[in-house]
């Protein structure tokens, strides 16, 4: 045990000195442990760091927070049906439904138009018409002015609630409270700015405009009995499968739909959110993998080429090394300290310059959260590298300690 | 002179090779003992199997048949591993292309053989010091090779076989490579060495350096020809 150390001792001096030796081939040789371990860390730290602020987001919005929309499968949407959600379905629900603490129904207007102007100004934003009860349930806070009352729905005033970047984008002064917008030829007062809530994917956060539902509703009009979304939170402690199986009994039944029918509606939880968010990132993370493994494998194969050549090229010195007292032992374990070397200085560099481009990545692009190396993607490069060195320059050291020294000695 | 101080015993020595499916003896049946403090030339021309006998003597290589004692040791049954640490141990290698490891300083081929000692750096740079100091290169140490002469060079190989004070000094063709003066120079320092009691035997095919021993080895064809004792007086000449 303790020859072995010793070896290990003098095979990693002697490895580095030949490594210094060498030092461009060396280098080259490590271009593909480099470049294979880099791309794994920047993608493992974009994605973490993508990740850890889509649950600090999402978290934020409410983890408890659950949306009812309306489904339509692919056969109904091909005949030309589209499954609708119904204020009155609301109204039912908000009626019957015990253990929630807050339900609110929202409105997107697509069908009124998201064209917004004030003065010359024009922008498309979304415009969500909904009731006093959203503010709770999204937790949405006003900065300046106030939300939505359920005084503005009953009398279907025409105010609307904006989002810090519609502001900027209409070009409304710091404090807008008062102005008048106008959203498709219909003229609405700002009442209220809501906080900044940042963007996710670069998706603006703060780009939206809402007022109250039964305005939007009847500016739509008889033009279009309109989808809405029923959004709420279960009472703290409730049973969230309980609430939603009262949910699902009640809208079966307004629906009309029979036993074998499908539901035409979904719940989509914070919690499913983050599910499916966290498969994306699972697969890409493990595409990415795959595709590093490939490059990792290649990186290997050019290490065990080079050290084939080494051992070649040092023929003569292994043969001087083997008459001088070296035992085959000692001659592989060096050469496979040497190997193990190589790639270790290809992973330690690759997870510097994977660390570095992770930071770049996430600075050049303004939306994107820091990037974060968790430990397992450090221990699971060197791991990876580590055993790359030692099944890589195997062979090579084999075929080192097993060298005749009389032949070896004798090789020009 | 007592049993004991033979440090070479070669009993029945035989060392075959096939080639083309006929087998081709390279030894044949070689008894030779070799005391301690002797001086021995083995002689003979190209193909008389001098390097075989060479390379079993340095045990680079072991015998077909027969029985090998170095030092008290049975050589002929060890595996590679053995072999390398009796090499290490009880041989000192001296090489007609003095096969000194370009990349390393002098001063680190001399400590080479003592890596494969476990010793401390310390202590392996005192005992490489003192080597190189008796063959005349102490203020030569972080030279490289390619920084010397072949007679330089061949010094430093010659610390470096001194270095593990080895049970014997085994030279193949040493001053092959140099040129009549240096040569001169070399076999003065294996005189020397002779004298301070190391134990010698040197593979030549030159007259002159078998002249400088006190015993010489003729091989043909695989089996000792002549063994004979250089004139003492004869020998004296030369060491003028």
């Amino acid at each position: 045990m303790f020859s072995g150390l010793h070896a290990a001792i003098e095979g990693t001096r002697a490895a580095l000195a030949s490594i210094r030796a060498h030092a461009m081939r060396s280098a080259l040789t490590t271009l593909g442990i480099v470049i294979g371990v880099a791309a794994v860390i920047t993608v493992v730290a974009v994605m973490e760091g993508l990740s850890s602020s889509i649950d600090a987001q999402l978290d934020d919005l409410g983890s408890d927070m659950v949306t009812l929309r309306a489904t339509t499968s692919q056969e109904q949407a091909m005949l030309g049906f589209s499954n609708k959600l119904s204020y009155d379905d609301f109204l039912v629900l908000k009626a019957k439904v015990k253990d929630v603490e807050d339900m609110s129904a929202s409105m997107q207007a697509f069908s009124f138009g998201s064209t917004v102007s004030y003065g010359r100004e024009t922008i498309q934003t979304q415009v969500i018409g909904t009731d006093s009860g959203y503010q709770k349930v999204i937790k949405v806070f006003p900065q300046q002015g106030r939300f939505i009352r359920s005084t503005d729905d009953d009398r279907r005033r025409r105010v609307v609630f904006i989002g810090e970047s519609a502001r900027k984008k209409l070009k409304l002064p710091d404090n807008p409270i008062g102005e008048f917008i106008s959203l498709s030829g219909e003229w609405f007062r700002i009442i209220g700015v809501a906080e900044e809530r940042g963007s996710l994917f670069g998706f603006d956060q703060d780009n939206y405009i809402i007022a109250p539902f039964s305005t939007m509703a009847s500016l739509a009009g008889a033009r279009v009995t309109e989808n809405i979304d029923i959004l709420f939170r279960p009472a703290a402690g409730a049973d969230l499968d309980n609430v939603q199986t009262q949910i699902r009994q009640i809208l079966r039944k307004r629906h009309h739909l029979s036993g074998d029918d499908k539901d035409d509606f979904e719940f989509i939880t914070a919690k499913k959110t983050k599910e499916s968010f966290a498969k994306v990132t699972t697969s890409v993370t493990l595409v990415a993998g795959g595709v590093v493994g490939i490059s990792l494998l290649v990186g290997g194969i050019g290490v065990m080429n080079i050290m084939l050549v080494s051992v070649t090229e040092r023929t003569r010195e292994i043969g001087i090394n083997k008459a001088l007292g070296a035992t085959p032992n000692f001659i592989m374990l060096q050469f496979l300290v040497e190997a193990l070397v190589l790639s270790l200085f290809g992973g330690i560099i690759g997870l510097l310059l994977g660390w570095g481009l992770a930071v770049f990545i996430s600075m050049l692009m303004p939306s994107m959260p820091g990037a974060l190396v968790p430990g397992w993607a450090i221990a699971l490069s060197f791991g990876f590298t580590t055993a790359i060195g030692v099944i890589f320059g195997l062979m090579p050291a084999v075929k080192a300690a097993k060298l005749n020294p009389i032949d070896a000695l004798r090789y020009e | 002179m007592t049993y004991d101080d033979q440090v070479i015993k070669l009993s029945n020595i035989s060392k075959r090779y096939e080639m083309g499916g006929e087998q081709f003896y390279a030894l044949r049946d070689i008894n030779l003992h070799i005391t301690r403090n002797d001086y021995v030339a083995i002689i003979g021309p190209s193909g008389s199997g001098k390097s075989t006998l060479m390379n079993i003597l340095g045990c680079l290589d072991i015998p077909s048949s027969g029985e090998y004692l170095l030092d008290d040791q049975p050589v002929a049954s060890m595996d590679e591993a053995e072999l390398a640490k009796i090499r290490n141990q009880s041989v000192g290698f001296i090489f007609q292309s003095f096969n000194l490891l370009p990349r390393a300083t002098v001063l680190a081929n001399v400590m080479q053989p003592l890596v494969y000692r476990m010793l401390p750096t310390s202590e392996r740079q005192n005992m490489a010091k003192q080597a190189l100091q008796r063959v005349g290169l102490a203020d030569k140490l972080g030279h490289f090779p390619n920084q010397l002469s072949g007679g330089q060079r061949q010094r430093v190989a010659i610390a470096r076989a001194l270095v593990t004070k080895p049970a014997i000094l085994l030279g193949d063709e040493p001053t092959g490579n140099l040129d009549s003066k240096t040569t001169q120079d070399i076999m003065k320092l294996f005189d020397e060495l002779h004298r301070e009691g190391h134990t010698i035997v040197l593979v030549t095919h030159e007259q002159e350096i078998a002249d400088h021993c006190q015993r010489v080895i003729r091989l043909v064809d695989g089996k000792v020809a002549k063994d004979s004792r250089n004139d003492a007086a004869q020998r004296e000449r030369l060491h003028v």
